[in-house]
């Protein structure tokens, strides 16, 4: 499953990024890396742009972008 | 202050909300100076401190970024700065790193890539006691060893732990620590290598390692624009390079955070130790569970832009009648002082101080909204109204941090297009403030009331004018949605948006030192930048209204005056110095111009005393209400409400043309005029922010731009309306 399409209250493992989104770089230099878990925190009143969590900071990405971030439930 | 710059130069670099800036604050104090880098919009900060040993240092502010990979401006920026490209200065000789304690590793990332541009480093741990208070405890020894640099605890607002500072930057200028470097794999170093060769030894750039870094690292590295050699050469070198690494097992524009951060992490190993006590949900989770809820968030968001929106229209209302009230009672000061001087009377009190009274007047509006402005990305709550309504503005280029300033436009557009500053991408900060004058300002609003008053009232009743009055506030708005489109099609086609990956930080407490300050910045900027501009335009405008200045003028309208007297006619006084007024007019440089240009307008609708209100009225639209008091005769000292004005209106007919005798204002034409003044640019100080704030080039852009937009549109309008009429 993708990032955008995680649900509030799941912990979610990072699998694989594609790194050549610009957005998904940044993330990447923030620490978003394989393995990383990330949680969903909070969605735009229009459901779009996400806020997840992960490493203790909260970060707002838009829909398009978390599409190309591969993640698997770890726990609900 | 010392005028020569001091020798040693320290740049301050830091992730966003660091408390960078506060630090530098802190530092510095109020001895610093705020300009652009050359060539682009970000801002530079540099200022000047004073170590224990008595040496004078200049500090420069980088801008704050997560990595130096220069995928945006800000980094770009900082590479620059840090390996001597930027400023046209050389390297500084120190680099202090602001770390935020809660996310250390984060931090760390960008002292890492800092490191390998070659400079000393020094790092403090800025919002040590916030961290502490949530249960971590960092072992800063500890991280000091295992990087090799200075790591000083700090807490900028409280200036603790500045001292201690100051004297290790005073010793590691003289030391120079370097911070460990990650052992890069072997493909790493041998696509390095491979670009050392090819770049530095046989074409002879000069690139430290830190830069071929970024090269291999970066999909489309800053670096690479300022290579001696042409981008055909270098291109397929660094490809090359990038292929190499591939195929030894490193996706490039991954490699760098994943060997990075494999590299930081076990340097951290038992240095961050997080208490059990430690909440599991912060405070600021808390506060975001009401202020980014999909329903009760929008409506404190709402609640709160209401509250911003009413302010810079309603608090600064008394600032500026008082402003208004000064200007008035100055240059009735200068214009008895000079009675005997008419041309210099005239030049002084209604050119010069009417002028830059007039632009003074939007000094209070800048002021409150930027106190809103510094609280509301003080506390971080900008960033949460950013994400709140990003989705409106995606589809034309914009992101959520429009929304702030676009909003204030609505009451001035100048504190709008200053607040854009907020905005950290360029492509959107740029269409946000082309498309910030279309939003209806307070000064449109006499405009409308003075025509709904007089045309739409009449006829239709109050309701239809109140409707009136509220859809014209929504014409400019209709317009900028589709106009921002298009523009981002154009003018920014081809050109990168900035990632939209915004941190939401912890909530904090505003200082109010730092927020007074910015008010202050922000309003020097606009009445010594701006200001300056705005003096020479008014000069102008002035001129052209008043010359040339025929001595028969006068003379005649007193003739014809004292016939009608003879006559019988039952005229007053006054009516003789208004009509002089109304002559002068006529005979001035805009006057005639208004009689030349009138053809153009005729298809709006437009006879020459309208033409040449909307002419008179390109510096500040509010002027057409009293140029057309003298136009139709009624002397200067007309405003909206003034029952002769409306009923002079409704009475004025066509002198002559196919439709002589007819009224000139109709319902068409009141609409039409309305249109024009709702989207066209007649506000020489946005103008002259806009060139400020960009540069000339796209405030003349915009000015012909949107005068052309209103022209089409008051036309079209004029032409539907009396079809129907």
């Amino acid at each position: 499953m993708r990032l955008n399409e995680i649900k509030k209250g799941g912990l979610f493992r990072v699998k694989n990024l594609n790194c050549c989104n610009d957005c998904v770089s940044r993330l990447m230099e923030m620490g978003l890396l394989p393995d990383q878990e990330i949680r969903l925190m909070h969605e735009a009143p229009l459901g779009d742009p996400i806020a997840v969590e992960f490493n203790g900071c909260h970060i707002s990405v838009r829909l398009e972008d978390a599409a190309h971030v591969e993640v698997e439930l770890i726990s609900e | 202050m010392s005028k020569s710059t001091p020798s040693t130069r320290i740049a301050l670099i830091g992730n966003p909300n660091t408390g960078k800036t506060s630090l530098f604050n802190t530092l510095t104090g109020m001895r610093q100076r705020v300009g652009n880098y050359s060539g682009v919009t970000v801002e530079k900060k540099t200022g000047t401190w004073s170590l224990p040993n008595g040496r004078e240092v200049e500090l420069i502010d980088l801008p704050g970024t997560y990595s130096l990979s220069a995928s945006s401006l800000d980094e770009r920026v900082a590479v620059d700065v840090i390996t001597g490209h930027g400023l046209g200065q050389k390297a500084p000789d120190l680099v202090v790193v602001v770390v935020d304690v809660e996310n250390l590793r984060r931090n760390l990332f960008l002292a890492s890539q800092a490191s390998e541009l070659g400079v000393p480093i020094v790092i403090a741990l800025n919002c040590w006691d916030v961290a502490e208070k949530k249960g971590l405890q960092i072992d800063s020894k500890l991280l000091e060893q295992r990087l090799g640099v200075p790591v000083v605890p700090t807490v900028a607002k409280r200036k603790s732990g500045t001292e201690e500072l100051a004297s290790e930057i005073a010793k590691a200028i003289e030391t120079r620590p370097m911070l460990m470097r990650p052992q890069w794999p072997e493909a790493v170093q041998k696509a390095i290598h491979t670009l050392h060769e090819e770049l530095v030894t046989k074409r002879g750039e000069k690139l430290r390692e830190g830069e071929l870094q970024r090269l291999l690292f970066d999909r489309k590295s800053a670096v690479s624009e300022r290579l001696q050699s042409s981008a055909a050469e270098h291109e397929p070198i660094v490809k090359a390079a990038r292929d190499q690494l591939y195929k030894d097992g490193f996706q490039p524009d991954a490699a760098e955070s994943t060997l990075r951060f494999r590299f930081l992490n076990p340097l951290l190993n038992d240095v961050l130790e997080r208490q059990a006590a430690m909440k599991k949900r912060s405070k600021s989770e808390g506060i975001d569970q009401l202020l980014l809820h999909k329903f009760w968030g929008l409506v404190v968001f709402i609640g709160m832009m209401y509250v911003v929106f009413q302010s810079v229209y309603t608090w600064a209302g008394p600032m500026m009648d008082l402003i208004e009230g000064g200007v008035g009672w100055v240059q009735g000061i200068a214009a008895d002082a000079l009675a005997n001087t008419p041309m210099l009377q005239s030049l002084i009190a209604d050119g010069i101080i009417g002028g830059v009274g007039a632009f003074l007047v939007f000094l209070p509006q800048i002021l409150v909204l930027f106190f809103f402005i510094s609280i509301l990305e003080e506390s971080g709550y900008m960033a949460r109204a950013a994400f709140l309504m990003d989705k409106l503005f995606q589809w034309c280029g914009l992101n959520g941090k429009s929304f702030v300033p676009l909003l204030t436009s609505f009451a001035c557009a100048i504190p709008g297009i200053m607040g854009a500053r907020t905005i950290h991408d360029n492509k959107a900060r740029l269409i946000t403030i082309l498309v910030a004058p279309l939003m209806s300002c307070s000064a449109r609003l006499p405009v409308y009331l003075l025509l709904i008053g007089a045309f739409i009232e009449p006829v239709y009743g109050p309701k239809v004018a109140g409707a009136t009055l509220f859809a014209m506030h929504f014409v400019g708005a209709l317009v900028a949605a589709p106009f921002a489109w298009a523009l981002n099609r154009t003018v920014n086609k081809g050109r990168k948006p900035e990632p939209f990956v915004m941190e939401l930080p912890h909530y904090r407490v505003p200082q109010i030192k730092l927020t007074c300050y910015r008010m202050y910045e922000s309003g020097k900027e606009f009445v010594v930048r701006a200001g300056t501009v705005i003096f020479a335009m008014t000069i102008v405008i002035w001129a052209l209204l008043y010359f040339p200045r025929s001595t028969n003028v006068e003379e005649l309208v007193t003739t014809a005056y004292t016939q009608e007297l003879e006559a019988g006619a039952l005229i007053d006084e006054d009516e003789l110095s208004k009509r002089i007024d109304a002559a002068y007019l006529e005979q001035s440089y805009m006057g005639r111009f208004g009689k030349f240009a009138q053809p153009v307008f005729a298809p709006a609708g437009y006879d020459w005393k309208i033409t040449v209100g909307v002419l008179a009225s390109f510096p500040a639209r509010e002027i057409i209400i009293s140029t057309l008091g003298i136009t139709y005769a009624l002397g200067g000292e007309v405003d909206e409400e003034s029952d002769d004005l409306r009923s002079t209106l409704t009475r004025a007919k066509w002198e002559s043309g196919p439709r002589a005798g007819e009224p000139v204002f109709n319902i068409p034409v009141a609409l039409s005029i309305m249109v024009f003044f709702a989207l066209c640019m007649q506000c020489g100080a946005t103008v002259a922010v806009i060139a400020k704030e960009l540069n000339w080039w796209w405030a003349s852009g915009s000015f012909f731009g949107l005068t052309a937009i209103a022209w089409a549109a008051a036309v079209l309008v004029y032409q539907v309306g009396m079809m129907f009429a």
